[in-house]
């Protein structure tokens, strides 16, 4: 047992408990202020991780009989998760006088949430899998309905429970399927031995309930149902959460099971995988284009989102049925860059819903009617936060779908479906510009400004504001750096 | 006769069909959410089984992973449907309509 590993891990936990206790002698006046320092700590523990104190620097090594590993594509995904907790935490602040009471509580869930990301990141085990996915599953179950003053928020709870215990109940029903007929949990060793069972019919049906339970997590066709609603329900700091931090963890586990544990099945199924992609794009974007409010517009865009992130599981796919080849890779590295992106592009666009949108019931998009006269600054963010979403370059959204589309198109000469999947995509990118561009005009263009005094904005709101648009520019003019740590990341998916 | 692992498995295969049949046509939160508690148990029983047919004790394991976060999962949720009931005086799902277009 190599305890140590879990360091990172460790310290997650003990923060979301000492924010706890914290909430016991804090007086009530001075409990917002402990988001900042839980975001702090998060900020030092995501700068720790480059230096090599962290547990992050023991790349290659596994703990509890190798259920928990190291690797590059877990640190990338941890780091990805802290900074997304900060982020995240900083918002939460500025929406604590919308939550009633315990909002320290509200900080320590969105922490330990964080810490069921974390060990997804590392899992390698079904027991892992299960048990981290619920850990983050169960905790936002309660952060959806935290303001249960407000009826729509314990509806868009009662929505999430209901379709998360019934897509996890599929999900533990195919792990005693998959073990049943392999008699393996662990990754490794079911990789071995997978492809012995790929005409097994009861293994297959196993494989096919796990990925029902990981398509509930990302969102994708025809599990995306629940998105919608819980978006626009639940307190904005959850939703932003959900888009980032909840995806990410549910394309990790996604991607480690797919190519870790069944890369034979995986590559039959390439298929499979490039109609889902195909019908999640057009799904996404047709039906956010009537929307008006606009944390439901972004739940559809996030549908969107997973499938333009499935285009690059696929294209991994497509090439390892196509036979190895050293920048195989490509796809699931483009996944990896995008998800960075997204975490820049989604944080700016929640951060300024919940400073303007402050004193409305509902986030219409008339809301934003006259923001460039009451913060140029919010204006300009959530613009770029569309621009990005869009994908129109300078921004790290462009160059993402770059990247996703020119690994699909790779794998096109061996099969065509491949061709029609990225045409598809850019379709789906043609009409993502409408409503997009429909969120701009509400900004600019809108004749009746209900309000129009100037939004006050505090120091560390200024301050993570500024580092997404920073990432967001980052990302899509200097894209080499992470665009390599991410292609070495992924190697590990590679046998 | 005989009892194997096959029967096992049947039973458990028709414990999950039951419980995704009541998901489907219950419009009872509370019977909703017992509909799932089966089909969880149903693939607790699959684990038992084949554990106790291929010797091999990690899928017992398994299944404390399941009731303890299945546990967990009852608390949140019962007390969400309280909360829900408390504030609209109702827990069917037709009532569930807030959020349209």
């Amino acid at each position: 047992m190599n305890l140590s590993l879990m360091s990172l891990e460790i310290a997650v936990v003990a923060l979301g408990l000492l924010v706890l206790l914290a909430d016991l002698w804090l007086p009530v006046e001075r409990k917002r202020m402990l988001g900042y320092a839980a975001a702090a700590v998060l900020a030092v523990l995501f700068l720790n991780s480059f230096t090599s104190h962290c547990s992050c620097a023991a790349i290659g090594e596994s703990a509890f009989g190798g259920m928990f590993v190291q690797d590059g594509l877990s640190v990338f995904f941890k780091r990805l998760f802290l900074l997304a907790g900060a982020l995240v935490l900083m918002l939460t602040v500025e929406f604590s006088d919308r939550v009633a009471a315990g909002i320290a509580e509200y900080y320590s869930l969105i922490i330990f949430a964080l810490a069921g990301m974390l060990f997804a990141a590392s899992s390698n085990d079904f027991a892992m899998l299960f048990v981290s996915i619920e850990l983050i599953t169960i905790t936002f179950y309660v952060l959806t309905s935290f303001t249960r003053g407000k009826v729509a928020a314990l509806e868009a709870g009662v929505k999430y429970l209901i379709l998360g215990a019934l897509s996890s109940a599929f999900m533990i029903y195919g792990i005693a399927l998959v073990w049943g007929t392999t008699g393996k949990f662990n990754f490794n060793e079911l990789a071995m031995v997978a492809g012995n069972f790929a005409g097994n019919k009861l293994f297959l049906f196993g494989v096919l309930f796990i990925l029902v339970g990981l398509g509930f997590k990302i969102a994708a066709f025809p599990f995306q149902i629940w998105t919608p609603d819980v978006y626009q329900g639940a307190p904005t700091p959850t939703t932003a959460f959900l888009a980032i931090g909840s995806k990410a963890a549910g394309f990790v586990l996604l991607v480690r099971f797919l190519f870790s544990a069944i890369p034979e099945v995986t590559a039959q199924w390439a298929n499979l995988l490039i109609v889902i992609s195909a019908v999640t794009i057009l799904y996404g974007n047709l039906c956010a284009i009537p929307q008006r409010n606009l944390k439901r517009l972004l739940g559809y865009s996030s549908i969107a989102h997973a499938g333009y992130l499935l285009l690059g599981v696929a294209a991994l796919a497509g090439a390892i049925a196509n036979g190895q080849s050293p920048t195989a890779n490509a796809g699931a590295a483009a996944v990896l860059y995008y998800l960075a992106g997204y975490l820049f592009t989604t944080v700016a666009a929640f951060a300024v819903i919940v400073l303007v949108m402050r004193h409305l019931d509902s986030e219409d998009v008339s809301g934003l009617a006259g923001l460039h006269q009451r913060s140029p600054l919010l204006a300009a963010t959530l613009t770029l936060a569309m621009v990005s979403l869009a994908g129109i370059p300078p921004l790290a959204g462009f160059f993402g779908k770059f990247l996703l589309l020119k690994a699909v198109i790779e794998q096109g000469a061996a099969n065509p479906g491949f061709y029609c999947l990225a045409f598809t995509a850019l379709v789906g990118v043609v009409i993502s510009f409408y409503y997009y561009f429909g969120v701009i005009r509400a900004i600019y263009w809108s004749k009746d400004a209900a309000e129009s005094s100037p939004i006050p904005l505090s120091w560390p709101m200024k301050l993570s504001v500024a580092a997404c648009v920073t990432g967001m520019f980052y990302l899509g003019l200097f894209p080499g750096a992470v665009v390599n740590a991410a292609a070495q990341a992924t190697r590990v998916l590679l046998h | 006769m005989n009892v194997g692992l096959e029967h096992y498995l049947v039973v458990s295969a028709l414990l999950f069909a039951l419980g995704l049949l009541g998901v489907i046509t219950r419009r009872n939160l509370l019977v909703l959410y017992m509909s799932l508690e089966l089909m969880l148990n149903s693939a607790n029983l699959a684990l038992v089984s084949f554990s106790r047919f291929n010797d091999n004790l990690n899928g017992q394991v398994m299944v404390f992973f399941i009731i303890t976060v299945a546990a967990a999962e009852v608390a949140v949720g019962l007390a969400l449907i309280v909360a829900l009931y408390r504030k609209r005086q109702t827990a069917h799902v037709e009532d569930l309509t807030s959020m349209k277009l």
